[in-house]
This record gives C-alpha cells, structure tokens and sequence, in this order.
C-alpha cells in the first residue's frame, strides 16, 4: 500500500506557498513539509478538514491510493526509482 | 503527590540517585586509594575479617579489592543510566531511543554483577577456605528476576517511542 500526497500539485494550482497555507490553516511550515514530502504517519481530520477548506479541494485532490510496497507514503513528485 | 517537579516522587527517587551516585564515587575512590597504596602498605597492613578470623593475604587482599571495584563500577553504570533516564523524564520525553539502550545496559550489567557474585564466592573458597564458615551457591532468583524485568521495560520504551514517533508525525 502506498499513499500519495499531492500537496505540491494542488499548492501550485492555486498558486499558493507553504507558508501562506500554514498561516490560514494553522499548521506549522515544518509539520506541513513533512506531509509534503510523505513522512507524515497520520493526518488528522481536523487538519484535513482546513486543508480542504483553504485550498478548495476535496480530500482525495490531496492523498491518493496506489497498491506497492507496504506502508510507504510518498509525495507525488519524488518517488524514489 | 505530583508526578514531576518539587516534591514529586520522580524528584524524591532523582535526590536518591543523585545521593547513591556520589557515595558509590566515593566509595570506588577509597577502593581504588585501598588498592593502589597496597603494594606499598606492605602485608599485614590491611586485613579483612572472616568468619575465623582476621585474613592478611595478600592474595585475597588484592583479589577482595579488585572485586569490589568491579562490583561498585557496575553499580555507577546502573545508577549514572538511571540518572540519565531521569534526566529524560524531567524534560518530558522519556520514550526516546537512548532509554531503550540505557535499560539494556542496565539488565546487563545487573546479570553482570550477579555473575561476580559467583566469582567472588568460588574465589573466596578457594583462596581462603575456612574464612567464610558457608558459601551460598545457589543462584539468586530474585537478582535474575530483576534482569527480567528490566529487560521486559526495555521493550515497554521501545513501544513507547515508537508511538511517541507516530504522534509526532501525526499531522
């Protein structure tokens, strides 16, 4: 199982930075660079929730599923070869 | 009774640890003076008492002292691995990879201590018959059990760091 974090994708569709999105969500720039990069272990739906809401998206624009090797989440534009 | 801070029991059990650390330096630290003014003393000087008696052997002399030190540097890495474990709790994050180790050193070095035990008891009967009146060799369940549990934490803090990794990557 892997999951997918389009972060990156759906940030620059809205034309927004990671810093501008940490202030409206309230989340640190850290904490969202780790769930950019996929080394988050969980999100929260509370945080899902304001994701959603400052980016206008639906939860799966952001987290997709795809079957590989178990428990690995990645972000979208750097899986590794 | 708090948990942290003044007054709490983990600030009592810091004070003890704290107390024991410094004796038991204290304690090496004439050992150590004992055995290396010994050559020097010269035999008769220093005795130990036994059961039938006042021993002056050199041989047990020296052998009594060496394992003294050996049993008091065990028991400062038991007490400073403990102090440092302490040290974790009273900054909030005692479920950290480090403590993992700590404890297993700890269980080690007691199963370690416990061993000399045996040491010291067959070289006593065998330097110096007669002077103990009986030699226990029958292994010490409750100082094994101890290992035991030591051990079984050790592995109750790897869960917990690995949990306390999960909450930090929680988003």
């Amino acid at each position: 199982m892997t999951i997918r974090v389009h972060l990156d994708r759906v940030l620059l569709e809205r034309r927004m930075s990671l810093t501008e999105l940490s202030d409206r969500v309230g989340v640190t720039i850290a904490n969202l660079s780790i769930l950019k990069t996929g080394k988050a272990k969980a999100i929260r739906f509370s945080t899902l929730d304001a994701l959603c809401r400052e980016l206008g998206c639906q939860p799966g624009d952001l987290v997709a599923w795809e079957p590989g090797p178990a428990d690995r989440v990645v972000e979208d534009d750097s899986e590794a070869a | 009774m708090r948990a942290i801070g003044p007054g709490s029991v983990s600030s009592i059990l810091k004070t003890a640890l704290d107390v024991v650390f410094f004796a038991l330096i204290a304690g090496a630290g004439v050992v150590l003076l004992a055995a290396l003014a010994s050559p020097f003393i010269g035999a008769g000087q220093l005795t130990v008492s036994g059961d039938a008696g006042p021993i002056n052997d050199p041989l047990v002399i020296g052998g009594g002292l060496a394992l003294a030190l050996a049993a008091l540097g065990g028991l400062l890495i038991i007490t400073q691995m403990l102090r440092r474990v302490f040290a974790t709790l009273t900054v909030g994050e005692p479920f950290q990879r480090d403590n993992i180790r700590r404890l297993r050193l700890i269980g080690f070095t007691l199963a370690g201590l416990e061993l000399l035990s045996y040491a010291a008891r067959a070289f006593a009967a065998a330097v110096a018959p007669g002077a103990i009146e009986r030699i226990d060799y029958w292994p010490n369940f409750t100082a094994w059990f101890a290992v035991l549990v030591v051990f079984v934490l050790a592995e109750v803090f790897r869960e917990g760091a690995r949990l306390r990794q999960d909450v930090d990557l929680t988003i």
